[in-house]
């Protein structure tokens, strides 16, 4: 029995417009077909075609892991003045695989083969003349190259075909005709090369093989959680890296009877939202930092009104335009307090895609349950990066519903819709519900919704508002925060938040093979904070690490000043996910720094 | 000062190092065809010896090169140099610019003429892969079909023997090349194979080679009377021929290899050559020579090193040239040593 484990990252890197992500794609989910795990990545830039350096990163695996590698094992260069400062991402005796015969001259210094280190293995292979002769056209050197891959380390043909297939199905038979072609005509080569590295692809993993492992984005796995949750309106304004859920849930919704609008703009999205949460629909919008800043105004309005609705945003590098397409974690600040008043809402950050699709799912039952707006945070990274997810066979999520108006009320008092109660949450009727007659406005109000700036009555509104908000902590079928790792006290620990928490999970996990007690805690609800479950967990570590993808520590503040705790920061804004290793030196960091104290004392 | 040594053997990384030495702030770029690190090709017939992997033969680790601030780059084919431009033209269409060039490309294996055709389907033994692709075609037990015999093959046969293999030589007028044996002694030395455990047979013409059903490798050797002998591989050791050809139109003097005077250099500005590549003029014998061999070759990549950095030495042979019959009955090339 070959018990090889896969373990396997490639990256493909070429220009806007070489095909490169088409490559990326192709090979995630022919690699999902044939049973791995993958987690995928990709960097682009924010024109179409022309120029910007595009990069599909590609771990394939068959145990579990929670992020890309911080080194490649083998790079695939479509374009070498793209792909050559990535040259040092490959690991020693990883594979540099380029075009041997450009089409024009190279200037001195910048063919890709003149930047491989030593311990590099370079394979040439003349792409575009491999194109010319299986398609009579150069177009397909990135599936020349691609086939070459998969050729030389003897991947399942079969299951890239499909996959090729699968991407060009829309398109004129002749295309996929044509790729098809490039892909075996590559594949012929790569089987023909004699491989110098030694990386091998073990057999997929048994789970993984299950037909119900599917291969999604963390967008997708968000639009997935919608459409099992029953959505049944969506309003939305089209934005970087947020514009796939709605791009999708435009071909979903109307299969499913449901509606979706895109606006003017966000303000309007944010509107009507919070105006179809009213009227009773499970309603949703989607954004990213620039619209999410325009819609803390009509967030407040839900909160005072109590009204449902739920809110994706996904973050990107700001602020103001920003970086639209490199990931940031800076956010938080904005989804937990953003917007003026005392406006407490559920703030829920999933850490991978099967998160995405949990949280998306579970937010519409909790802005039900809780009757306020349920903003669900991701970022760039988790939004695009793709990962294999086994689903259960039928959907977890709970249909439609909420406290109900009483219906033994007496008839002739007036309805009230903010009435105080011992949870906070008060009945809920929505427009249509005979008796259920009631104002809800932005205005402070007393319990039937009317007017009302009463000091006693902002009090006890504001303690109702925040109150209700407790019971989401335990809230069925969501994880609020998790701790991984080692039990009981640790030397290092690593508390994490959203995507950056795959990078913890492996530096922890390397750590711990060096010897060091550590333990990592995801926290997937900022808002309400699980105030006790994080306070255990730092009352078990000597060090607390934080590390975020923002400049001042956004989470880092939050847990500071909820619990009044230090903790060590280590934030990064290059606009890229958290290095491993860059964090693992930081728990090393940590834990020795601890260890020479105490022997100091 | 920029350096340019085309080729990754003995000869060019000798250099390479030695350069090094004696200019510690120059930029060193060795360009290969090959994809690996220099590795010692002496030590290949160890695959029959379960030494598989390919890091085992490396000379310098990988570090070597960055400690040592050379640039190496591999799977790089020169096609051309231009001296009037100082420029090296490689086969991705870049031209690398030098100051000061030495050719160190070595050699590779010569096939006679009407063998040509079949070299596709023969396995030569030049390097890394192509040990491992014959150590693929052959079972244990397995018998070789060797032709020609040249000391690389002898030396490779030796090898085969000590693992349980059989050889079968071919032998014909390259056989121990590149020693030279007198007609009257050669029946001894063939009868030395045989005490080796080799099966010579002599005096016979090929009149092709084949593979069986159609699969390569080539598996048998039909000779001119029709009688057909079979193996498992068929390897071609006719002794090497300088690779030369991408220096064709650089206007520098070419016999059979590059002609270099004693002190190794060409006949164009600010190239040199040296290792199996060239051929040196030798005042004794008034004419031009090869020196084959470990230690010539590395003492040429030395003495060129040591004239590109402003010595005149001449190269002199370290080597004997004569092949040895032993005591008990065997053959030994001095060839065959290496540091
Ligand atoms: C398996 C084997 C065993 C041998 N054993 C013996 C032995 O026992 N005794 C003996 O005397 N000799 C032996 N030889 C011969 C021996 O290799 C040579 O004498 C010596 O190694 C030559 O060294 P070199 O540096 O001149 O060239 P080589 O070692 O041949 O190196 C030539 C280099 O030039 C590069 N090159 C060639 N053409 C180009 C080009 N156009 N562009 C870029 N790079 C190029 C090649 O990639 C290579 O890196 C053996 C050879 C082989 C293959």
């Amino acid at each position: 029995m070959n018990s090889v484990q896969t373990d396997v990252q490639i990256a493909v890197c070429g220009s806007a417009g070489d095909g490169t992500i088409a490559v990326g794609d192709i090979l995630k989910r022919a690699m999902a077909r044939a049973g791995y795990r993958v987690i995928a990545f990709d960097e682009y830039p924010a024109e179409i075609r022309g120029f910007g350096k595009c990069i599909a990163r590609t771990r394939i695996t068959t145990g579990q892991v929670y992020s890309m590698k911080p080194k490649t094992d083998v790079l695939v260069a479509l374009n070498d003045g793209h792909a050559i400062p990535h040259v040092s991402e490959v690991r020693d005796f990883g594979a540099v695989i380029y075009d041997s015969a450009p089409i024009a001259a190279v200037q001195e210094g910048w063919h890709v083969s003149g930047h491989l280190r030593p311990g590099h293995l370079p394979y040439g292979l003349p792409m575009r003349e491999i194109s010319e002769q299986s398609t009579s056209a150069n177009r397909s050197r990135n599936i020349v190259a691609l086939g070459f891959v998969a050729g030389l380390y003897r991947l399942p043909r079969q299951a890239f075909i499909e996959a090729i297939t699968e991407k060009f199905r829309t398109k004129a038979e002749e295309v996929t005709k044509t790729n098809v072609a490039a892909f075996n005509a590559g594949y012929e080569r790569g089987g023909e090369t004699y491989r110098f590295d030694k990386l091998e692809f073990g057999p997929p993993a048994r789970r993984a093989r299950s037909s119900l492992s599917t291969m999604m984005t963390g967008n997708h796995a968000i639009v997935r959680g919608c459409l099992e949750a029953g959505i049944e309106t969506f309003f939305g304004y089209p934005i970087t890296p947020a514009t796939s859920i709605m791009e999708r849930l435009a071909v979903e919704m109307p299969k499913h009877g449901a509606r979706l609008l895109q606006t003017e703009d966000e303000i309007a999205a944010i509107s009507a939202t919070i105006g179809a949460g009213f009227a009773g629909a499970r309603s949703a919008t989607a954004t990213s930092g620039p619209g999410f800043a325009l819609m803390t105004e009509m967030m407040g309005l839900g909160v005072m009104a109590e009204v449902p609705a739920v809110i994706f945003v996904s973050q990107r590098g700001g602020p103001s335009t920003g970086m639209p397409t490199k990931t940031e974690q800076s956010d938080l600040n904005i989804a937990v307090f953003g917007g003026h008043g005392d406006a407490k809402r559920i703030v829920l950050a999933p850490t991978n895609v099967e998160g995405c699709w949990r949280c998306a799912g579970r937010a519409f039952e909790m802005a039900e349950a809780y009757q306020v707006p349920v903003v669900v945070l991701v970022d760039l990274y988790l939004s695009n990066r793709y990962e294999t997810v086994v689903f259960p066979d039928t959907p977890p999520f709970l249909p439609k519903s909420w406290k109900p108006m009483h219906r033994d009320r007496q008839a002739d008092l007036p309805y009230r819709r903010f009435e105080l109660t011992t949870d906070g949450v008060s009945p809920r009727a929505v427009p249509g519900d005979v008796g259920g007659v009631h104002t809800a406005t932005g205005l402070e109000h007393n319990e039937f919704g009317r007017p009302n700036d009463l000091s006693d009555m902002h009090l006890q509104m504001t303690e109702k508002r925040h109150g209700k908000l407790n019971a989401a902590l335990k809230h069925p079928g969501i994880t609020v925060c998790k701790r991984f790792g080692d039990t009981g006290k640790v030397d290092v620990g690593v508390l994490t938040w959203g995507s950056t928490f795959g990078e913890a999970l492996e530096a922890t996990i390397l750590a711990r093979e060096d010897g060091i007690r550590c333990a990592a805690m995801k926290v997937v609800m900022l808002s309400p904070l699980p105030v006790r479950p994080i306070l255990r967990f730092l009352n078990d570590c000597k060090v607390v690490v934080v590390p975020e993808l923002n400049y001042e520590g956004q989470f880092a503040n939050l847990i500071s000043g909820a619990l009044g705790r230090p903790v060590k920061r280590f934030n990064r804004v290059t606009g890229k996910p958290i290095d491993v290793i860059q964090l693992l030196q930081a728990i090393r960091g940590a834990a020795g720094k601890r260890k020479w104290r105490k022997s100091a004392a | 000062m920029q350096r340019i040594i085309i080729g990754n053997g003995i000869a060019g990384s000798h250099a390479a190092a030695v350069l090094r030495r004696r200019d510690p702030d120059c930029q060193i770029t060795i360009v290969s065809a090959g994809a690996l690190l220099f590795y010692n090709r002496y030590d290949l017939p160890d695959v029959f010896r379960g030494r598989g992997d390919w890091v085992d033969y490396l000379v310098y680790p990988p570090s070597y090169y960055d400690e040592q601030n050379i640039k190496l780059r591999r799977k790089t084919l020169v096609k051309d140099v231009d001296p009037n431009k100082r420029t090296i033209c490689l086969s991705h269409r870049e031209a690398l610019s030098y100051d000061q060039l030495l050719v160190a490309t070595g050699g590779t294996g010569y096939i006679p003429e009407r063998l040509l055709e079949y070299s596709d389907s023969m396995i030569s033994f030049n390097n890394y892969r192509l040990a491992m692709m014959v150590r693929k075609a052959l079972p244990d037990g397995g018998v070789v079909i060797m032709l020609g015999g040249d000391v690389l093959g002898l030396d490779l046969a030796r090898t085969l023997i000590e693992t349980g293999h059989s050889v079968v030589l071919v032998a014909g007028d390259r056989t121990f090349w590149p020693h030279e044996i007198d007609a009257d002694d050669r029946p001894r030395y063939l009868e030395a194979l045989r005490r080796m455990g080799l099966e010579v047979v002599d005096g016979r013409r090929i009149d092709r080679v084949e593979s069986s059903h159609g699969k390569r490798p080539a598996r048998q050797v039909i000779f001119e009377d029709g009688e057909v002998l079979k193996g498992d591989v068929v390897m071609p050791f006719y002794g090497l021929t300088p690779s030369v050809d991408f220096m064709s139109s650089a206007g520098i003097d070419i016999e059979r290899g590059i002609l270099v005077n004693p002190q190794l250099k060409t006949t164009g500005d600010d190239i040199w050559a040296a290792g199996d590549v060239c051929q040196i003029w030798s005042p004794q014998q008034n004419a031009y020579h090869f020196y084959y061999g470990w230690k010539n070759v590395k003492m040429m990549g030395e003495v060129a090193a040591r004239n590109m950095t402003g010595d005149e030495v001449p190269f002199s042979a370290t080597v004997d040239e004569q092949i040895q019959l032993q005591e008990d009955g065997t053959i030994y090339s001095p060839f065959w040593e290496y540091d």
